[in-house]
C-alpha cells in the first residue's frame, strides 16, 4: 500500500519534471515560431503576446521574396552536399585502409589524425584565411568545401574504421576467390554492410557544415557566397532588426536539421555520440 | 606505444596481407593525408610563423621572436579575458552536470512516452550556436523579451539581463547550458543503462535506501563517463566563440569576452594577425594540456 502510493507520487513527480525539461527545451523555438507568425503590430507588443492573433505568413513571404535568404539557403545546401560527398569519399577509403591493410606506421597515422582533431578551430582560422587568399580560394565554395571536408575526415576515419572492422573478412575473401578485385569487394560487400556507419558519418558532416559559423565567417565575404548562419548573424548586426523576419528566417534555417533529427533520430544520436566520444 | 604492441603481435599476419606490394593502401590514404596536412597541420605551422613576426594585415613583416607573446602576457585585458573564460567554463560545468544527470536519471525510469520525452528533451542538440544565440537573444531582449517582462513582474524593477555585466554572464552561461546539456545527458543515460539491475536488487535486499543506492552504485559506475563529459565540455566551453559572439558580442564592456572570442576579434576585427595567431596557439597549448589530462584520467581506472 505504502509502496504503491510512493510509486504513484514518484511517477507524478517524474512526469512533472519531464514536462518542465521539455518546456525549457522548446521555449526558445516556440517563442521564435510565434513571433515569426505574428502580424507586424504584435511583434513588439509589451507586455509580450504569447500567440499570434491571427497567425500570418507575411514575415515568411517578406524574408523569402525581399531578402537574400534564398541565396544563403541555396549556398548552404550546395556547400553541405559537396562537403559531404568529398568528406565521405576521402574518409571511406582511408578508413578501409586503416581497417584492412597492415603497413608500417598505421597506428601512428591514426594517432596523428586524432591529434589534429584536437586543434581548436579558432586557433587556425587566421592561417586558413591566409592560405585561402594565397590559394585563390577565398570567397569560393571550393575553399569552404575543402576546409569542411578536411576538418571532418579524421573523426569520420575513426568512426568508419570501427564499422569496417566489424564486417567479417571471410565475406571479402570469398568474393575475391570468386574473382572479385579487392576494390570491387570493398565497394560491393563492405560498404553496403556498413550502411549504419555511413549514415551516422553523413549526419555528422551535414550537422557540422549546416551549423558552422566560424569557417564561413572567416572564408567568405560576398553576398553570393554567404552561408545561412553568417547570413542570420549579419541580419541581427544590421541596425534595426525586423524580429518578425529574423525569426522567420531562423525557422526556415531550422527546417533541414529538425527534419533530419526527427527522421533519423537513432542514427543521429549514434553519430553525434561517436563524435563526442572520439572528438 | 600501441605501434610497438601491434608490431610485436602481428608479424605472422603482416606479410600475408601485403605480400604483393600494392599501390592500393597508398592511394586510399593519400587524399585524407593530403587534406589533413593542408588544412590542419600546415595552418598550425603557419600560425607559429605568424606569431613570431610583426604583421600588417596578412603580411609578415620582420621577425620579432616572442614579442607578440610577451605583449599578450603583459596586457591585463588578456588576463581579464582569461578570467572570463574560466568563469564561463566553470559556471557552465557546475550547472550542466547536475541538469544533465537529472535528465538522464529521469529518462532511465520506466515511464509512458519515454521515447517522446527523450526526443524532445535532447532537441536543443541540433540547434547551431548561431540559432541558439538568436532565439535566446530574442527571449532575453531588454525591451520586448518575455523573460525581461517576467522578471519585471517578479522583481518590480526593470531587469534587462544582457545590459549588466554580471547579468550578461549569467544569461550566457544559462544559454550555454541549454545548448550543451543534451550530449551530456545522453552519455550519462548510456552509462546508467549499463549498470546491471541485480546490483541494485542485491543492495536493496540488504535494506539500503535510495540515497545509498545512488551513492554506492550509481555514482561509482558513472564516474568514468563523468570524466569524459567533464573534459569534453571543458574543451567545448573554453574554445567556444560563436554563441558568445552572436549573443553578447563579448559585452557589455567586455564582461563576457573570453580568450577564444578575443582571438577572433584580434584577428578579424583588429586585423592584428600576429597577436591573434599567438593567442590562438596559447589556446591550443591549453587544449593539449587538458587533452593529456583527459587521456590519463581515462586510462587510470583501467589499470
Amino acid at each position: 500500500m505504502m509502496r504503491a502510493r510512493r510509486l504513484v507520487v514518484g511517477n507524478t513527480l517524474a512526469g512533472l519534471a519531464s514536462l518542465a525539461v521539455i518546456a525549457i527545451a522548446l521555449l526558445p523555438v516556440l517563442w521564435g515560431l510565434s513571433t515569426s507568425l505574428k502580424p507586424a503590430d504584435q511583434i513588439l507588443a509589451f507586455p509580450p503576446k504569447w500567440l499570434p492573433d491571427p497567425p500570418t505568413l507575411t514575415s515568411y513571404v517578406q524574408v523569402w521574396e525581399q531578402s537574400n535568404l534564398p541565396i544563403y539557403f541555396r549556398n548552404s545546401v550546395i556547400v553541405t552536399i559537396a562537403a559531404l560527398v568529398v568528406a565521405l569519399i576521402v574518409a571511406v577509403h582511408c578508413a578501409y585502409a586503416m581497417a584492412r591493410f597492415r603497413f608500417a606506421g598505421r597506428n601512428l597515422v591514426m594517432l596523428a589524425l586524432l591529434a589534429t582533431s584536437m586543434i581548436p578551430g579558432i586557433a587556425i582560422l587566421v592561417p586558413l584565411y591566409d592560405l585561402s587568399v594565397h590559394a585563390k580560394l577565398y570567397d569560393t565554395f571550393a575553399g569552404l568545401v575543402i576546409v569542411y571536408a578536411a576538418w571532418n575526415v579524421p573523426i569520420l576515419v575513426w568512426l568508419l574504421r570501427g564499422f569496417f572492422e566489424s564486417v567479417p573478412i571471410e565475406l571479402e575473401e570469398a568474393a575475391r576467390i570468386d574473382g572479385c578485385s579487392r576494390l570491387r569487394a570493398f565497394y560491393k560487400i563492405v560498404l553496403p554492410m556498413s550502411q549504419p556507419g555511413l549514415l551516422a558519418a553523413a549526419i555528422m558532416v551535414i550537422m557540422f557544415v549546416w551549423n558552422d559559423f566560424l569557417i564561413a565567417f572567416a572564408l567568405t565575404i560576398s553576398e553570393n557566397r554567404r552561408l545561412l548562419s553568417v547570413g542570420l548573424y549579419t541580419y541581427i548586426s544590421n541596425y534595426g532588426v525586423e524580429w518578425g523576419q529574423l525569426t522567420a528566417a531562423t525557422m526556415i534555417a531550422l527546417v533541414p536539421v529538425v527534419a533530419v533529427f526527427f527522421l533519423l533520430q537513432r542514427r543521429l544520436v549514434e553519430g553525434l555520440m561517436a563524435g563526442a566520444l572520439k572528438g | 606505444m600501441s605501434l610497438a604492441v601491434t608490431a610485436a603481435e602481428s608479424p605472422p599476419v603482416a606479410p600475408v596481407r601485403t605480400r604483393r606490394r600494392s599501390w592500393l593502401p597508398l592511394a586510399f590514404i593519400a587524399p585524407a593525408t593530403a587534406l589533413v596536412i593542408a588544412v590542419s597541420i600546415y595552418p598550425v605551422l603557419d600560425a607559429i610563423a605568424l606569431s613570431l613576426h610583426a604583421t600588417r594585415y596578412a603580411q609578415k613583416l620582420q621577425f620579432v621572436g616572442l614579442d607578440n607573446y610577451v605583449a599578450l602576457l603583459s596586457d591585463h585585458t588578456v588576463w581579464d579575458d582569461a578570467l572570463s573564460a574560466v568563469i564561463y567554463t566553470v559556471g557552465s560545468l557546475a550547472l550542466v552536470i547536475p541538469y544533465a544527470l537529472g535528465i538522464a536519471l529521469l529518462l532511465n525510469r520506466p515511464m509512458r512516452f519515454r521515447g517522446a520525452v527523450r526526443t524532445l528533451a535532447i532537441l536543443p542538440w541540433v540547434f547551431s550556436q548561431t540559432v541558439t544565440a538568436l532565439l535566446w537573444g530574442w527571449l532575453l531582449n531588454p525591451e520586448f523579451g518575455p523573460i525581461t517582462y517576467a522578471s519585471q513582474q517578479l522583481t518590480g524593477a526593470p531587469a534587462a539581463l544582457l545590459a549588466s555585466p554580471t547579468g550578461a554572464m549569467a544569461a550566457l552561461v544559462g544559454v550555454n547550458v541549454w545548448s550543451s546539456y543534451p550530449m551530456a545527458a545522453l552519455l550519462f543515460l548510456a552509462a546508467l543503462q549499463t549498470i546491471p539491475s541485480d546490483l541494485y536488487e542485491a543492495m536493496r535486499m540488504d535494506g539500503a535506501g535510495k540515497i545509498a543506492l545512488f551513492r554506492y552504485i550509481t555514482v561509482p559506475m558513472i564516474t568514468p563517463t563523468l570524466t569524459v563529459i567533464l573534459i569534453q565540455l571543458t574543451l567545448l566551453y573554453f574554445n567556444m566563440v560563436t554563441l558568445i559572439y552572436v549573443l553578447t558580442g563579448g559585452g557589455p564592456v567586455g564582461s563576457t569576452q573570453t580568450l577564444a572570442l578575443r582571438v577572433l576579434k584580434m584577428s578579424f576585427e583588429n586585423w592584428d594577425l600576429g597577436k591573434g595567431a599567438a593567442l590562438g596557439l596559447v589556446l591550443t597549448f591549453v587544449n593539449l594540456t587538458l587533452s593529456l589530462f583527459y587521456v590519463r584520467a581515462l586510462r587510470a581506472p583501467q589499470r
